[in-house]
């Protein structure tokens, strides 16, 4: 039998009686810790977001306020001149309709762009991972080592390859080009991911019947959203942002938004017009920036659902 | 090998698989009886998945013939075939509730739709699924998820049904009701069943006839019990039981009345019915003994071997007790009933029945 008086002085008493560290730890919020961990976030937030807050700034000045040369103020007198100015009436060239036409342009690209690499890579990835046909890898390795080929090496070859089928300067043939290059990483992002997913799913569909395409649309492809989200924000965001691709493919025109803004800005003649200049960057730069505000929690999911396994 | 069956209902002739320069199925011979369950059992890697995924058609073999209902189907596409397929980790399709899972197979074999509720309407029924019916996989616990796997196996309204590990999955309660089910309701299909499983238990419980595998060829096909009773080899004795078969190390002397002989011990084997006259060349051996056919205390005296021994080890497992000793050196283990208290360092007598041994081999591990 157990003693019970010797019960009190017991470690086992010790710990009933409330003494020592119970329930959670304190944290203290001025620990040196917290001082340096906050204080650097705050510094590289405040380093990153200052030009954006000049840019924005300096957009709704007029320019005699910013000949003042106070870049860091606030504007006296709000103005939105500058930002319908970049709009509607900017001149490039011959064309003085500001950037919209080069918006109208981006859209007629993205849009085809990104459907058509996204369809096509898709099916790619689908075709590696679930149906190993024979040179599977190898064609993989090819599409992957394509990746690495810097964009240089190949722009002449396209150029008289896009002008031998008639369609330079076409916005067709950039929509071409930019699914042609954004195919080695969406097929290796969809690839991974179908990877990912379950085998026994991919067999027990075909014992039900369903064909290379039965099983990619009514079982693969509702599966999938979340890394259809992040092919689609790539894409986006990738082909928008393309500079190099649209001046070299497209005419004057077709010219899209980022091609426009850059002659908008780097115009030689006549007055620097910094505030016009700020606000059709900002302009060009709200689509990807748009999208990642609307889709930043799914990009982050969809990127670790398909890069955790190879 | 069993009898040759007339009309099988499966039969896999000369079948071998090869990845590469690995051979995973090697000329492999199997005949299933119509309405036969029967259970692919062996370690992991040993191809019995395979051979199942061979069966459904899901991996392309290498050589030989697979005919089902008599119908060669070596090039059939799995659909052809007339099978239906569990699987592992049940892989219903997770953005479908239950009643398009069960009825994704029917639409895509373009059937009417009062067919498909009807076949749909059976199988729930027989499975208790009913309820079920609207909600989407990720609303089910294991159990009813392999119900509905199975429900989908069922509504193909197939000849053979497949099982690659259906129950691994679930938690050991779950595992014994759910093979209580399948053992039901195999009696109520009458279907031929194939079923591959590492679980022991598992294919004694349910199996027609086992086919014991290891490294892509199958080792013994029979009744579960002649398996457990009279393994070939020592690969089959040690697989199946647990706790498992005691081996002892000796040497067999032959002559009319032959001896197992080891260590301080000789075990007349006048009642061990030998393969052949395996009896009459004297060889290294490994005599086996399964726990449970080892006598102690009173009943041992009554045996046509005893020996004294002491109590090394005691392992209560609730029902029973596995008592751990030595003879002639080497470690036995055997079985007492639960209410018998044995400690360490006991001074104990056991015996046995030659009869109910198993005689290997010790260099082909071939039963004697």
């Amino acid at each position: 039998m157990v003693d019970i008086a010797s019960l009190s002085t017991s470690p086992e008493a010790l710990r009933r009686d409330g003494a020592g560290p119970s329930g959670p730890k304190p944290r203290h919020v001025l620990s040196r810790r917290n001082i340096f961990l906050y204080g650097t976030l705050v510094v590289v937030a405040l380093y990153y977001l200052l030009p954006l807050y000049v840019m924005i700034v300096t957009s709704l000045k007029g320019m005699p306020e910013i000949r003042l040369g106070n870049i860091f103020s606030p504007p006296m007198e709000i103005t939105f001149e500058p930002w319908v100015k970049a709009w509607a009436t900017a001149c490039t060239g011959l064309n003085c309709d500001g950037l919209s036409r080069g918006f109208w342009n981006s859209v007629r690209i993205t849009v085809p762009s990104v459907i058509l690499s996204i369809a096509i890579a898709s099916v790619n990835g689908y075709a590696l991972a679930n149906w190993r046909f024979k040179g599977a890898d190898s064609f993989f390795i090819i599409l992957i080592v394509g990746a690495f080929i810097p964009y240089q090496v190949m722009i002449y070859p396209i150029v008289i390859i896009l002008r031998e089928i008639g369609i330079y300067g076409t916005l067709t043939g950039l929509v071409i080009v930019h699914s042609i290059f954004g195919m080695p990483i969406l097929t290796l992002l969809f690839r991974n991911y179908f990877t990912s997913m379950p085998e026994e799913l991919f067999r027990a569909a075909r014992v039900d019947g369903a064909g290379f395409w039965g099983i990619y649309l009514r079982i693969m492809l509702p599966m999938s959203l979340p890394i259809f989200v992040v092919a689609i924000i790539l894409q986006v965001t990738g082909i928008w942002n393309d500079f190099l691709f649209g001046v070299v493919y497209t005419r004057p025109d077709t010219y899209p938004m980022t091609v426009q803004l850059n002659n908008i800005v780097n115009s030689v003649q006549g007055v620097k017009e910094y505030n016009v200049n700020m606000a059709a960057t900002i302009l060009t730069g709200l689509v990807p920036l748009i999208v990642y505000f609307i889709s930043g929690k799914l990009f982050v999911r969809g990127i670790a659902a398909g890069a955790v396994k190879g | 090998m069993a009898a040759e069956i007339a009309n099988p209902s499966v039969s896999i002739q000369d079948l071998s698989l090869n990845f590469g320069a690995v051979s995973v199925l090697q000329t492999l011979n199997l005949d299933v009886a119509e309405g036969e369950f029967i259970v692919l059992l062996g370690p992991s890697g040993c191809g019995k998945s395979t051979l199942l995924n061979c069966i459904a058609g899901l991996l392309d073999i290498s050589e030989g013939r697979i005919f089902i209902k008599g119908k060669n189907v070596t090039w059939e596409e799995p659909k052809d075939r007339g099978i239906g397929m569990v699987f592992q980790s049940y892989a219903l399709y997770p953005q479908m509730t239950v009643e398009r899972n069960l009825s994704f197979g029917l639409r895509v074999a373009g059937l009417p739709k009062g067919e498909i509720a009807k076949r749909i309407a059976r199988a729930a029924e027989i499975l208790q699924i009913e309820p079920l019916l609207q909600r989407k996989p990720s609303a089910l616990s294991g159990g009813q998820r392999q119900r509905v796997a199975i429900g989908r196996a069922l509504v193909r309204d197939v000849d053979v049904f497949l099982f690659d590990e259906p129950l691994s999955n679930l938690d050991a309660k779950l595992r014994a009701e759910l093979r209580v089910e399948i053992k039901l309701l195999h009696r109520k299909l009458q279907n031929t069943m194939i079923y591959v499983t590492h679980d022991q238990i598992e294919a004694m419980t349910l199996a027609d006839r086992i086919a014991v595998m290891k490294g892509g060829v199958i080792q013994q096909l029979d009744a579960p019990q002649t398996i457990y009773n009279r393994p070939v080899n020592r690969f089959v004795a040690g697989f199946l039981g647990s706790p498992a078969m005691n081996f002892l190390k000796g040497q067999l002397e032959a002559g009319d009345a032959p001896m197992f002989k080891a260590d301080g011990v000789s075990v007349p084997l006048g009642r061990y019915q030998f393969e052949g006259d395996n009896g009459h060349t004297a060889k290294p051996c490994v005599f086996g003994i399964r726990p449970e056919h080892i006598a102690f205390g009173e009943a041992a005296s009554s045996m046509p071997f005893t020996a004294e021994s002491t109590v090394e080890i005691v392992d209560p497992m609730g029902s029973d007790t596995l008592v751990w000793t030595k003879l002639g050196g080497q470690i036995l283990s055997f079985r007492v009933e639960a209410d018998k208290t044995l400690r360490n360092g006991d001074a104990i007598r056991i015996g046995l029945d030659p009869a109910r041994a198993s005689l290997f081999d010790d260099q082909t591990g071939n039963r004697l």
